[in-house]
């Protein structure tokens, strides 16, 4: 049983987020019929499918919607009667529940997404997502386009093969698009959105590096909310001014020295990906001075290189394939990650356990083996992200209360 | 100066009461479906044992997973804090205790101090639990407080598949169907358990000395299973049950002790105070 959903949001600019995507979603709706309509995986680049003026809807995204409004077991369950095990990822199990589950579903939030016209995956960071959307598409008897990420661990295939793959990918990707919707890509346009996208990367980057700061100005709770216009919007002005806000939001906190407890007495990483059903967790520790101070999953790390060819597409296979290796690649994650612990000043480190998360799944043990070499502190958190019935209240927070009491005594505080 | 420390657990509840450097007496009953009734008669049974009354307890501490549940205890400690605390004050040498309890199992490291370094705890499963051995007990028609003496008879150990509990039901079944010796099932249920225990102790790192608490710290089949497999003697508290409460106690006693100091402190303050009037 979950009793309680939302993170407290300490910043005022993250208040904007909710109003964002409610409009997101709305507006995505109210274009259906007018314009083409993509379900997409997370990377799949929007500045593409923006320019091409294509309803691009993030079927992900709507799962961990439908997830922070408690509605995930409702939908899991209805893609369990369809046949897709509770092995198979949380995110899947819910659109397969809201595609195929009748009339015996929970309401959709926001009055449900725009019917597809095609469909398109990235192979980038998850191989279940692939086959998920291949289902989907023959559930629906529509196309999709895979575009495929080149899984290259550190000091595998040079970044310039790469990204010579990549841009060939995408520019194949491009093709497909001008197929389904009979018109070409204007790639000036497209170079807009790339620059302005950019800029949100670049302000995203100062923002992860303002977060240094002791103490915390963001946490988490805010964190995990405030990628959202990054993730989804990322190529529109829109997004880009609230980048701007919140900079300039978290850098007034940190001249006023405004923390997110009043004695900050130790600062954690939650490493995976949130339980969205009840993002609250992430408050949990601050009655004992705790801050989830930082993330690792979505973090920005590298600011924008300039552009230095004249086809957008070109630089964003550079920037893709540099950004890549981080959410599937173990050596880039671990050294990401103590750099973050180093640099964070964190005292310890939360890692979710997703089950129905593959990549996660078989990627955090090891993480948590060279945290333990380290000598870092560290709990694992076994819950699904989406399918709220994983989690046990009782268990959890033992585990959460028994950690609690280490970092504190590690301070000579407490037990 | 009496203190107590109150664990209930999924099965049973315990309470212990201390003076200043000693174990007065301890009780142990049925978690019942309240556990807040549970509680008070725990409590109620020690103070008997010791001719008390509640209002001559200077602190309580509860712990265990209905730890937030007991309206009388003035503060709570987690059950991993309290084993390592309790086992550690039991013998100063424990480095790992491994409790497995009604419905769960914890591997627990502590430092010289007994404080928590690090800890596991299985997920979701009943598998090496009371419960399991309670389920058991029931297929094999063998009473709980005689298995462990039982399987040390075991001639060929059993190999069991499967630690589910619902799976190893059939399991058991039909391997006693098939005509199977019962002693030589048990020890393979033994082992199974062991088995599954041990992963989560190298994944705090088995340090000397190695104590067991909880109910199946009775079980000797286990416990020598146990041993078996992390190649060590294990250390055994006369009363295994009783370790988280025990810990809970100690930190009742350590609050009680600061809450004296502060009043010592005040009643000074008042003298003085009443010196210079």
């Amino acid at each position: 049983m979950v009793s309680s959903t939302s993170a407290k949001k300490q910043l005022w600019t993250t208040l904007e987020v909710p109003a964002l995507r409610k409009k997101y979603y709305a507006e995505s709706l109210g274009k259906a019929g007018g314009q083409k309509v993509a379900w997409c995986s997370n990377g799949v680049p929007s500045e593409i499918l923006d320019a091409m003026d294509i309803n691009a809807v993030y079927v992900e995204n709507y799962a961990t919607v439908c997830a922070s409004k408690r509605l995930s077991s409702g939908f899991c369950r209805a893609g369990e009667r369809a046949g897709f095990s509770q092995d198979v990822c949380g995110y899947a199990r819910i659109l397969m529940g809201y595609l195929l589950g009748g009339d015996d579903v929970p309401e959709a939030p926001y009055g449900g997404l725009a019917k597809p016209d095609f469909l398109v995956v990235n192979s980038y960071s998850c191989d279940s997502r692939v086959g998920w959307f291949a289902t989907m598409s023959h559930t629906l008897n529509i196309p999709l386009y895979v575009i495929d990420s080149p899984y290259q661990p550190l000091g595998g295939c040079t970044e310039v093969a790469n990204a010579v793959y990549t841009e060939s990918q995408l520019e194949d990707f491009v093709h497909f698009l001008e197929q389904q919707t009979g018109t070409k890509l204007d790639r000036g346009k497209l170079r807009e959105k790339v620059e302005l996208a950019r800029r949100a990367n670049d302000i995203q980057v100062d923002i992860y590096d303002m977060r240094k700061a002791v103490p915390s100005p963001m946490g988490a709770g805010d964190a995990y909310t405030v990628v959202w216009p990054g993730m989804y919007m990322a190529g529109t002005k829109e997004c880009d001014e609230f980048y701007e806000r919140l900079r300039a939001e978290i850098s007034e906190r940190i001249e006023k020295k405004i923390g997110i407890v009043p004695e900050e007495k130790f600062r954690l990483l939650w490493s995976g990906l949130p339980l969205w059903y009840n993002m609250a967790l992430l408050n949990y520790f601050e009655d004992f001075g705790g801050v989830v101070s930082i993330e690792n999953l979505y973090f920005r790390y590298e600011k924008s290189l300039p552009s230095q060819h004249e086809d957008p597409l070109k630089d964003m296979a550079i920037s893709s394939t540099l950004r890549r290796p981080y959410a599937s690649d173990i050596e880039q994650r671990a050294q990401l990650t103590l750099e973050v612990i180093r640099e964070y000043h964190v005292d310890g480190v939360i890692l979710a356990y997703n089950p129905s998360c593959r990549m996660m799944y078989i990627l955090q043990p090891e993480l948590k083996n060279i945290l333990d070499r380290h000598g870092i502190p560290n709990l694992s958190l076994e819950c699904d992200m989406a399918d709220e019935r994983t989690y046990s209240e009782g268990q959890i927070k033992t585990r959460l209360d028994a950690f609690i009491e280490r970092m504190l005594s590690r301070r000579g505080e407490g037990k | 100066m009496i203190v107590a420390g109150i664990d209930i657990g999924s099965s049973t509840s315990k309470a212990v009461l201390m003076d200043s450097d000693k174990v007065l007496c301890y009780s142990i009953v049925t978690t019942g479906a309240e556990s807040v009734k549970s509680a008070q008669l725990v409590l109620d049974e020690a103070l008997n044992a010791v001719n008390a009354r509640r209002h001559e307890i200077s602190y309580i501490v509860a712990t265990g997973y209905g730890r937030v549940i007991v309206p009388f205890a003035q503060d709570t400690v987690t059950e991993l804090t309290c084993h390592a605390r309790g086992a550690n004050w039991l013998f100063p040498s424990a480095r790992t205790i491994l409790d497995m309890g009604g419905q769960d199992c914890k591997a627990i490291r502590c430092d010289e101090a007994g404080r928590l370094l690090n800890f596991m705890m299985n997920d979701k499963c009943a598998a090496g639990t009371g419960r399991f051995l309670e389920l058991m007990a029931r297929v094999l028609g063998i009473p709980l407080d005689k298995l462990g003496e039982l399987s040390l008879e075991a001639h060929n150990d059993v190999k069991i598949n499967t630690t589910c509990a619902v799976f190893a039901k059939s399991e058991v079944t039909s391997l006693v169907r098939d005509g199977k010796d019962k002693r030589d099932v048990l020890a393979g249920l033994h082992s199974a358990i062991a088995g599954r225990v041990y992963n989560m102790l190298r994944g705090v790192g088995i340090e000397p000395d190695l104590v067991i608490t909880g109910g199946i710290g009775k079980n000797i089949g286990v416990v020598r299973k146990i041993e078996e497999r992390v190649g060590m003697k294990v250390l055994i508290p006369e009363e295994p049950q009783i370790v988280g409460a025990l810990g809970a106690a100690l930190f009742a006693r350590d609050s009680s002790t600061v809450k004296e100091e502060r009043n010592g402190e005040l009643d000074k303050c008042q003298e003085a105070t009443l010196d210079h009037s």
